[in-house]
């Protein structure tokens, strides 16, 4: 590397002028991630303009050829036409700089919030790649996107201004990106396009901050939002891996006990204990109280899903997007709740997946964290609040104390069965009887939830789900709903699929074979493809399967019903 | 038994042969596929054979003997012995209809057309007098319920078939006992066309399907084309043990499902192509060697 220039010594100095200020900013508001000092050098000299993208250009196209991205052709094109828009760019923006004649500089600033978060994310992303294999597959894109955002969050700085901050930036970003969705082969030149608009989004839309120009949006939650919304208005949720990845994360044993300590090593280091835990106890409350008033779960087959555990942890708590003060953070938390429970009702209104709920509301609390800052100024003076942590000057003492309070409401929670532990909602046999009890919402429960097994694969399912339609029970009869569920309980050598399918006049059930209750027993997604056979049928008792209890206590005949 | 080389040289003939006759009247070279023992489909009734009953052949009502009897075919397999007491069955089935001819590609392109149904696309990649193949049993059955629909409704539909239809026939796969009747007819036969082995009358041992009819077998019972060889065909029933009733379709319902193809395929030697043979495929198998034809049917 050269020597620092006089235009890089300058914007060191500028630099450090700026990062005095922040720090001041930031005591003033309290926050406490200056706790970790930032490391920075600066590099100055126009080969950088030169060098440097031009070889995280190269490192993608060295991608391109690797076996993952060749075995598909549109995956392989949409890498070329990554490089290419890096070229271009990185030609436009030399042109630009020789016709100015000026220099563009890096500095080295490792920042904590930057790279502790990405550790913490990559021991999700393992963990979670252990039980489901398609995240190990991924990751050969992962590093893609990450060269990706690098070479283009650059270019983009230099466009605006003479210096990068180069550090772990975009690795939060990317990852907590691909934590939520991301897109199928055929179409993954979106992932690209919605990386660069992240970028976009981070670098375009500011606004003054305690005296600072910064950012509004979380740029990952920006970008998952934007493409939320085209992806729920368009109807194409399928060109992704987004229910997928939804459903999957508790395919990882324990997953809520994990994503709990996870969340402890942020809290501990960017106090955002008040975000996460007034968010979690939020969804829990509303949760109890919804099924006390109806005798049904809220959400399908947890208090709170798995994915919105996870994205209340890692998604929301960037601290340059939250409120400042304790109490706006607790707010913050509070609405985030409200948020993610208020859209899993209306996109289950309006027949969207409900797994967007957790990434829709992101942007507009990112919106209203100066409102809620403002809103909550007059607390200052309330000495209770202050004394609680809940004031407006935040402490690292209150923050280990809010930590506590929320280890201890999580451990009272597992303690009464509602993480990891079987929930209500996971038992088919809960939902038909809930159904026939007239209980809200629990038809359409129910029918969601054939759908869902008849889909991954049950055919026992799917034939129930024939069954539904063809008599018009819990659902609107629909002959050709009914037979095209018929073929596809047949296909699986469902064989009461296949005499429906031959004669729907006369319909017949069966109890679930082993294979069905394979999947019918996951509890929001383990693999029983191992469990014995008697294991699998105490557990299917357990569910409250008649059949199954018989079937344990010695009284094992399958029973076979026709209408 | 035929070889690929055999096949070759039958195919050479027959495009040689055709380009002779096109240079010595003028006439445009017809393609293997519209050779001249091939039948005449017409695309206004569906593409069904340009005939008063649209290729559908009458089986008239009455026993035969079903399953093998050793004694006579020394190729038998274990399963197609009737009973422990039994060699073989005797059926009675009322009269029924059965296509002349496997459903081609062409057939089956129309309803994919006419539906949009999901077909797989290998299906719907062969020359249209081809058997349509890559057809599940389920593809098979929307399939024939769409052509009883169209035949129900449609002012092309041949009175008498629309007679039937509206005395509660239907039109659906054929059961294992209406197709083995239709092939060996009532003398037991144990080929279509009689007791001895002739892989000239059947798509045997070769690399691909024929078009359908291709196959000059004019003693075959009741006039049937490919009713040995060129592709399996689905049948209504059920994989089970014999003895065959018609009424035992709801039975092991806890069992994986495998349902009966019939007839041998291009694939197979002769011992799988003769009448009595029974095969069994998932319901969700779509394979370049199984097809399917239909029956119309009072059952």
């Amino acid at each position: 590397m050269s020597q620092p220039s006089k235009s890089a010594r300058r914007n060191n100095k500028k630099n450090r002028a700026s990062q005095t200020q922040q720090t001041a900013t930031q005591h003033t508001a309290g926050a406490t991630a200056t706790a970790s000092p930032e490391v920075k050098w600066s590099v100055a000299g126009i080969n950088n303009v030169v060098l440097i993208p031009a070889l995280f250009t190269l490192a993608l196209l060295a991608l391109s050829f690797t076996s993952r991205v060749q075995q598909h052709d549109v995956l392989l094109y949409s890498f070329w036409a990554a490089c290419l828009g890096l070229v271009l760019f990185q030609g436009g923006l030399i042109a630009r700089c020789k016709k100015h004649g000026e220099e563009r500089s890096f500095i080295i600033a490792l920042k904590p919030q930057h790279y502790v978060q990405a550790m913490v994310h990559t021991s999700v992303f393992i963990y979670w790649g252990y039980y489901w294999e398609p995240v190990q597959d991924h990751v050969v894109l992962i590093i893609a996107q990450i060269i990706f955002a690098y070479a283009f969050d650059m270019m983009l700085s230099w466009w605006r201004r003479e210096n990068y901050q180069l550090g772990f930036g975009p690795f939060p970003i990317i990852f907590s990106t691909n934590l939520f969705l991301w897109f199928r082969d055929d179409w993954f030149y979106l992932q690209f396009i919605m990386v660069a608009i992240g970028f976009l989004g981070k670098e375009f839309v500011r606004w003054n901050r305690d005296g600072r120009r910064v950012h509004i949006f979380n740029p990952s939650a920006f970008t998952l939002g934007l493409f939320s919304l085209v992806l729920i208005t368009t109807n194409t949720t399928d060109i992704t891996w987004g229910p997928q990845i939804a459903s999957t994360l508790t395919l990882a044993p324990n997953i809520y006990s994990y994503l709990f300590i996870a969340g402890l090593v942020v809290m501990y280091f960017f106090s955002i204990t008040l975000v996460a835990a007034s968010a979690a106890a939020v969804l829990f409350l509303l949760s109890a109280v919804y099924y006390a008033a109806t005798g049904v779960p809220y959400f399908l087959d947890s208090e709170i899903p798995s994915a919105v555990f996870l994205g209340l942890h890692l998604l929301i708590t960037d601290p340059s997007t939250s409120p400042r003060t304790p109490t706006g953070k607790f707010v913050f938390g509070i609405l985030y709740g409200i948020g993610v429970f208020v859209l899993y009702t209306l996109l289950s209104l309006f027949g969207a997946p409900t797994f967007y709920d957790k990434l829709l509301c992101v942007p507009l609390l990112n919106l209203s964290v100066q409102w809620i800052d403002r809103a909550v100024y007059p607390l200052r003076n309330v000495n209770w609040l202050e004394k609680i942590g809940l004031g407006v000057t935040p402490s690292r003492k209150a923050n280990l104390g809010h930590m506590a309070v929320w280890i201890l409401f999580f451990a009272g929670m597992t303690l009464f069965g509602k993480t990891d532990a079987k929930h209500t909602g996971d038992s088919y046999p809960f939902w038909v009887q809930a159904c026939e009890e007239g209980r809200p919402t629990a038809c359409d429960r129910l029918i969601l939830l054939e759908t869902t097994y008849c889909n991954d694969g049950s055919g026992w399912a799917c034939n129930e789900l024939a069954a539904n339609f063809a008599n018009g029970r819990f659902v609107e009869q629909d002959q050709q709903q009914a037979l095209s569920y018929f073929a596809r309980a047949c296909e699986l050598k469902y064989q009461a699929g296949c005499v429906n399918l031959l004669d729907p006049s006369t319909i017949s059930q069966t109890d679930p074979r082993m294979f069905d209750l394979r999947l019918l027993l996951r509890e929001g997604g383990q693999n029983l493809l191992e469990t014995p056979d008697d294991e699998l049928i105490q557990r299917a008792c357990d569910h409250g399967w008649a059949f199954a209890c018989r079937s344990a206590s010695g009284d094992g005949s399958n029973q076979v019903t026709q209408r | 038994m035929m070889d690929p080389f055999s096949t070759l040289c039958r195919h050479a003939r027959r495009v040689v042969f055709s380009s002779l006759t096109a240079l010595l009247f003028g006439m445009t070279a017809p393609s293997i596929a519209l050779a001249q023992d091939n039948p005449a489909f017409n695309p206004a009734t569906w593409h069904l054979p340009d005939e008063a009953m649209l290729g559908f052949v009458e089986i008239p009502a009455g026993r035969f003997a079903m399953g093998s009897d050793p004694r006579v075919d020394r190729m038998a397999f274990a399963n197609e012995r009737w009973s422990g007491f039994m060699r073989q069955g005797n059926v009675n089935l009322p009269t029924f209809y059965i296509q002349r001819y496997e459903v081609t590609t062409a057939q089956y392109k129309a309803f994919v057309a006419a539906t949009g149904y999901q077909a797989a696309p290998q299906s719907l990649s062969q020359a249209d007098i081809y058997p349509a193949a890559f057809v599940s049993w389920t593809d098979a059955l929307a399939y024939a319920r769409w052509l009883e629909q169209e035949l129900r409704t449609s002012t092309q539909t041949p009175d008498h078939i629309q007679q039937l239809l509206d005395d509660g026939w239907q039109i659906t796969l054929a059961s294992e006992a209406q197709w083995e009747k239709a092939a060996r007819g009532t003398e037991g036969r144990v080929f279509p066309w009689g007791n001895q082995p002739d892989t000239s009358k059947a798509n045997i041992g070769s690399a691909a399907s024929d078009p359908v009819g291709d196959q000059n077998c004019s003693e075959c019972a009741y006039g049937l084309a490919d009713m040995s060889g060129n592709l399996f065909e689905w049948t209504r029933s059920p994989y089970q043990a014999y003895p065959y009733t018609s009424e035992d379709d709801r039975e092991n319902l806890m069992e994986d499902a495998l349902w009966v193809i019939r007839g041998g395929s291009f694939n197979d030697q002769i011992n799988n192509a003769r009448a009595a043979v029974r095969g069994a495929a998932d319901p969700g198998a779509r394979r370049a060697f199984i097809g399917f034809r239909l029956v119309l049917t009072p059952e």
